[in-house]
């Protein structure tokens, strides 16, 4: 007598084992996982922005400030969260749940380790994509239902910015695309076992990474939540946890075009001598402390001239890199 | 596109509107109030509005002697607070024809560009501020702690000086203050190549500065504007060197001008303005005199009946101090011409035409002090 | 005359200074990055003020009668522009100078301009160092400096 003979035993192996499940347990461990990654990574930009202003950040809640997200996450849960009166309600309680669902599904496809995959898509780069223009519409809704000239102009410009630089975005990714035949990202991390391919296309990769910072709106891009203009952009009006949704998907958003950028050009999880993870968590935190500290060197850019550079300078730079990897790859 | 010349209320429509950068707002230096017509992200009309911090300070000067009034002068423009203090001091040895010694004339030249320096630090950086770029205006704040602390080391306060005396100074230099500022000087001159490279040749910084907020020369001689704004838009003019006073006609040193008159050039302009400033610095240090610092006056001066105009140039401009006197102790009228009340009114004419953004960046290049516009 | 050609290298050579300035000012921003910090982290640390530092004013102890010389003239009183002091003396024999009891300022109201200490006949006024002064409510704020100097003994 098999245990695997009995009718509903095997039911339930066959349920454990499938996809819904494994699609159910990664979405718990990284819903778990992301709030804390995010924490983390709010501690790192203060005492990043603090270092290179000669200052150390903060210091006093826990050794060198450790606590200091999680405190201040008990403080916003504390807060009120004051809808001012003559907003459009459902539009301005829907705005922040509808920027963080697609960021937490954009986790799906990207390959941590060899085996730490949720799913392997079979179109996971468009997913990730798809998912990523979601929270365009949010946040119109966010400025739209506020009710105030500050959020409305905000969330004006980000949509014109985040609909202009998609196609920066995608072009730098096609060309990558051409190369590896596959949306797949693992196939795209098992195709650079030898050579990386930041080494192949350069030019995309510099062009991918302009196009993730102004995608995720973060400086020198950032003139939606623009501090010394617009107060606080799109949400001036949010407080309290609503607020720290908004915080909360900015960042994991950030995480996501990093993972996006290592497993594209960077190699993944190849390296040497530490096991995968390891090496995607080097190579993602890498670009995530290089775009923070572009974020507190530069300037804000003008949003005329942020449309003139990405369809002036951006566009025709990545139709020309498509070309030339298109020609020197069916041809040569 | 609306036309920005030809705009009045009866032209409202649909797509215009009319936006409060409110009192407060994180980048309008003090209490300032502008109200902005807007047509999309393209600026119709700027409309200053101020009065926020009218503390009365003329007011005070006609119930207080003058030595009283001493304090208040700092407190006018705080981050010229010695130079008003100075300034002020000047005044009344004018109208009573008190003589300064020379020590202490050159010792009120060394706080006052010590002090000007501060104050480029501020207006400067918070003009990238403005902008966007956090980090500079930061590292200006250090540098100017240097000033700060040197000039405490002497006087004992940071922000409001009450140093200078009728005929002289209170208090003579230190030797490390004379030390101390030797090293400053050095130490600042190795700064700016750093400040030089991360802001005025970053491209980012250049394309929102360049051409934007335009002054020419016949609409900033109209506006009365002096100072580094005036100097950016090429007009020559520095009291220092057009109406001398104190012991500024025996240094030798530079008035920095450029012909642009765009946020680029007054950004410019105060960044040179701070290397002539060292340099007159140095200067005074080399050559100091000995000899008292302060001239025998009485404890309470009493001015003949008369009035007498003293101008100074403060980081902000020509700044003038006007007092009439009936022969008494106590001032009959006190005037101050600020120069932040005529710089602010040219954002009416020049930011018409350009959009949201512009506003915040060319309000930061004109660098105004909102306490110094309504006393 | 701007031929094609050369609006084209125009284009060319602003995006290559750009991106050259753009490095640099990476560069600079890393520099800083590991320097040593520059604030004093009060309360763990704390600065000595300089000996010309305004703290309130407080009265000189001198050598020969072992206490102040305040003869209670008054002076200091009626050049404060923001009325903060109020002293009270009494002569303590006949034929001798005033002696200065009670001296009260208001430390509220004070703005450190220092015409008291300059006015003063006997030089008997010097400003304090003190500048950690936390009080509970504003009638607090009035100090008696004789008090002080006594209790300093």
């Amino acid at each position: 007598m098999n245990i695997t003979q009995l009718p509903y035993l095997k039911d339930i192996y066959a349920f454990l084992g499938s996809d819904v499940t494994a699609g159910i347990v990664g979405l718990l461990i990284i819903a778990a996982i992301v709030p804390l990654n995010v924490a983390f990574l709010v501690l790192v930009e203060r005492k990043v922005a603090g270092h290179i202003q000669l200052r150390p950040g903060p210091m006093e809640v826990g050794p060198h400030g450790i606590l200091q997200t999680l405190i201040d996450a008990v403080k916003l849960l504390g807060k009120e969260m004051v809808t001012p009166q003559s907003t459009d309600k459902l539009i301005f309680f829907l705005a922040p749940i509808i920027v963080v669902a697609p960021a937490f599904v954009g986790f799906v496809p990207i390959p941590f380790s060899p085996m730490m995959q949720i799913k392997d898509v079979n179109v996971g780069i468009l997913l990730i994509f798809a998912f990523s223009s979601i929270s365009v519409i949010s946040i119109l809704m966010a400025g739209w239902s506020s009710n105030n000239k500050y959020s409305l102009i905000g969330a004006v410009r980000s949509v014109a910015q985040n609909v202009a630089y998609e196609i920066p975005l995608l072009l730098a990714t096609m060309s990558i695309l051409i190369m590896t035949n596959t949306f797949k990202m693992g196939e795209i991390v098992q195709a650079q076992s030898s050579v990386w391919f930041i080494f192949y296309q350069p030019i995309a990769a510099i062009i991918f990474f302009i196009a993730t910072t102004a995608e995720t709106n973060r400086a020198p891009f950032d003139l939606v939540e623009a501090e010394s203009e617009l107060v606080s952009g799109f949400h001036t009006e949010y407080t309290g946890m609503r607020f720290s949704l908004f915080f909360l998907a900015e960042y994991t958003n950030m995480v996501i075009a990093a993972a996006m950028f290592t497993v594209l050009f960077l190699g993944g999880w190849h390296g040497p001598l530490f096991p995968g993870m390891i090496w995607f968590l080097i190579k993602t935190y890498f670009l995530i402390f290089v775009v923070m500290w572009a974020r507190w060197t530069y300037p804000r850019i003008r949003f005329d001239q942020l449309m003139n550079f990405a369809w002036k300078v951006l566009i025709p730079f990545s139709l020309v890199n498509l070309l030339i990897t298109a020609i020197v790859l069916k041809v040569l | 596109m609306l036309n920005p010349k030809t705009i009045d209320d009866t032209s409202i429509d649909q797509r215009v509107y009319t936006l409060n950068l409110g009192p407060q707002h994180p980048s309008t230096h003090g209490v300032m109030h502008l109200l902005v017509t807007l047509d999309g992200e393209v600026v119709l009309k700027v409309e200053p509005v101020i009065g926020y911090s009218h503390r009365g300070h003329e007011k005070m000067a006609e119930n207080r002697t003058y030595e009283q009034f001493l304090p208040n002068p700092a407190r006018m423009d705080y981050l010229s607070g010695m130079i008003f203090n100075h300034g002020y001091c000047m005044a009344v040895e004018k109208l009573c024809g008190i003589e300064v010694p020379r020590r202490a004339e050159y010792i009120r030249v060394i706080t006052s560009e010590l002090n000007r320096i501060a104050s480029h630090f501020i207006g400067a950086m918070d003009y990238a501020m403005g902008l966007g770029a956090i980090t500079p205006f930061l590292w200006g704040w250090d540098d100017r702690e240097h000033i700060l602390d040197l000039l405490e080391g002497i006087t004992g306060s940071r922000l409001t000086y009450s140093y200078g005396r009728f005929g002289g100074v209170r208090n003579d230099i230190t030797k490390e203050f004379y030390d101390g500022t030797r090293r400053f000087i050095d130490r600042l001159r190795g700064r700016f190549w750093d400040y030089e490279n991360l802001i005025n040749q970053n491209i980012i910084f250049i394309k929102r500065s360049k051409d934007v907020g335009v002054i020419t020369k016949d609409v900033a001689l109209d506006y009365g504007v002096t100072g580094p704004t005036l100097r950016g838009s090429g007009v020559n003019y520095d009291v220092r060197k057009m109406e001398p006073y104190s012991a500024y006609p025996e240094f030798n040193f530079d008035i920095p001008t450029r012909e642009e008159g765009d946020c680029l050039a007054r950004y410019q302009v105060r960044m040179a303005e701070m290397e002539q400033s060292l340099n007159i610095i140095e200067q005074a240090l080399d050559h100091l005199p000995p000899g008292p610092i302060r001239a025998k006056v009485p404890r309470l001066v009493t001015p003949p009946k008369g009035d007498c105009y003293c101008a100074f140039e403060s980081a902000r401009g020509a700044v003038g101090f006007y007092i009439a006197s009936d022969g008494s102790r106590i001032p009959y009228r006190i005037k101050v011409r600020a120069p932040s009340f005529s710089n602010l009114f040219v954002l009416t004419e020049i930011c018409p035409g350009h959009f949201l953004a512009d506003v915040i960046a060319i309000f930061g290049s004109i660098d105004v002090t909102v306490p110094e516009i309504d006393r | 005359m701007n031929t094609p050609s050369s609006a084209f290298t125009e284009y060319l050579t602003e995006i290559l200074t750009g991106s050259k300035s753009l490095v640099v000012g990476l560069w600079i921003t890393l520099k800083r990055l590991f320097t040593r910090i520059v604030t004093v982290q009060y309360p763990r640390q704390k600065l000595t003020m300089t000996p010309q530092f305004r703290g309130h004013i407080e009265a000189i102890r001198f050598d020969d009668t072992k206490t102040h010389h305040c003869v209670a003239c008054g002076l200091c009183a009626r050049i404060c522009p923001s009325h903060v002091i109020k002293l009270q003396g009494e002569k303590v024999r006949a034929g001798a100078l005033k002696y200065g009891h009670h001296y009260y300022i208001d430390f509220s109201k004070c703005s450190l301009c220092g015409l008291c200490v300059d006015f003063c006949p006997e030089q008997t006024l010097k400003f304090s160092n003190e500048y950690e002064l936390v009080f509970y409510s504003r009638w607090d704020t009035v100090i008696d400096i004789m008090d002080r100097l006594e209790k300093s003994r």
